[in-house]
């Protein structure tokens, strides 16, 4: 057997590799699952494994280091094969880290834009980050839902969260905002950073369609003047129809 | 500000394989998550060449829209970015949008106001990179694919 002197001086092996018990723990496993003769799935699943904590510990750096000064000294060395399972480590490892980005990608909406009831029949939300399409998908969604389910009149966006709006951005926010404007409420857009909008005026992205206001501030105020504005008419309504100016209780009458 | 069908002077293939080592900043597009990474490089790299917030904004708005316009016609193709340093004028970004997509068959009207072919879109994308930008140029061949060279100079306060 060409890899038994080998297996023979994993000790030795190890000693050269690490100064650190832990590290060495680490390598010794490795070693020896991969001089292990019998290549059957435990065997090789338990190299993964060795591999894979190696990995998390040392960095992909110090163990090529490690790997090359082995391959040097002890030319029995299974590289060809150690190679290919490192690739499928790696691979595998790398297919995790997209899962979980994935996965926190799918939170991220979700926790980034919260809508918010600010003042009476008024919803507020603060647009965050860079909007992708999915992501803007799912506000879009999420919004007009909220918007119907609490019969809001007004609906304030804030986009001072967003560093940049391209047509694209551009483009969803203009069809969020028709179709809130669909269910008859008002939009008021605020947050409008001066660099963006000079770049907006360039690409020509118009949101002329929705009130604008300066500050969170002034959109607040202007909102709340379309709720009184409202309430005042149901209340001229209530008159007309009682013919009545107050009940006979005092009490205001709303229809 | 010139957009020409065809150039003899440039060949789009050679500019899509033009090595990575020549530009400072130099992105595969093949994912909408590469449209936000080609962004956020250029931004850096703009704000680092000591551009005004207003012209880092611009830029990073072009290639934003180069970006996803490869992502949407062609699937995939490159970002390439490269400062320009000149003593007199100051320094020079030069952006290259290159894919091996489908081409362009109506330049002209590629780059009218409002013509689109894809449904979600507004169709002032390629009209608004060039109002964006100080120069602009594009190449396109149906069937080979796009360039679009495009830049902007510090401006002196």
């Amino acid at each position: 057997m060409n890899s038994n002197g080998a297996v023979n001086r994993v000790e030795e092996m190890v000693q050269e590799l690490a100064a650190d018990s832990r590290l060495q723990g680490l390598w010794r496993n490795f070693l020896t699952a991969a001089l292990a003769d019998n290549k059957e799935k435990k065997q090789v699943e338990q190299l993964k494994d060795s591999l894979s904590l190696l990995f998390e510990e040392i960095g992909e750096q110090a163990f090529t280091a490690g790997l090359r000064a082995m391959a040097a000294k002890n030319p029995s060395l299974p590289v060809t094969d150690l190679l290919c399972t490192v690739i499928q480590v790696c691979g595998e490892i790398r297919r995790e880290n997209e899962q979980t980005i994935n996965n926190l990608r799918q939170m991220l909406p979700e926790l980034a834009t919260p809508i918010i009831r600010i003042w009476t029949d008024m919803l507020l939300v603060a647009l965050i980050g860079n909007l992708d399409s999915h992501w803007a998908q799912n506000i879009a969604e999420r919004l007009l839902d909220r918007v119907s389910a609490a019969r809001a009149k007004v609906v304030l966006v804030d986009v001072t969260g967003v560093p940049m709006i391209d047509t694209a951005v551009g483009g969803f926010l203009i069809e969020m905002f028709s179709a809130i404007r669909f269910l008859g409420t008002d939009v008021i857009l605020t947050g409008i950073k001066p660099e963006v909008a000079h770049t907006l005026v360039k690409l020509g992205v118009d949101f002329r369609m929705v009130t604008i206001a300066r500050d969170l501030e002034d959109a607040l105020r202007k909102g709340i003047a379309i709720v009184t504005g409202e309430k005042k008419k149901r209340r001229q309504l209530a008159w007309v129809m009682t013919g009545d100016k107050e009940s006979e209780s005092g009490e205001e009458i709303d229809i | 500000m010139l957009h020409k069908k065809v150039d003899e002077n440039l060949d789009i293939d050679r500019v899509f394989d033009s090595p990575a080592e020549d530009f400072d900043v130099f992105i595969r597009i093949a994912r909408e998550e590469d449209i936000a990474v080609a962004r956020q490089m250029a931004k850096q790299l703009a704000q680092e060449a000591g551009f005004s917030l207003a012209d880092v904004t611009k830029i990073a708005t072009a290639v934003s829209e180069l970006a996803r316009n490869i992502y949407r016609y062609a699937k995939q193709g490159r970002i390439m970015i490269k400062k320009l340093l000149d003593d007199r004028e100051g320094p020079y970004l030069e952006i290259i949008a290159s894919d091996n997509g489908p081409g362009i068959a109506e330049i002209d009207l590629v780059m009218t106001r409002g013509y689109t072919t894809y449904e979600r879109s507004l169709g002032i994308g390629l009209s608004g990179v060039k109002r964006l930008m100080d120069t602009f140029a594009i190449y396109s061949e149906v069937g080979r694919g796009t360039v679009v060279i495009t830049g902007k100079r510090r401006r002196k306060f």
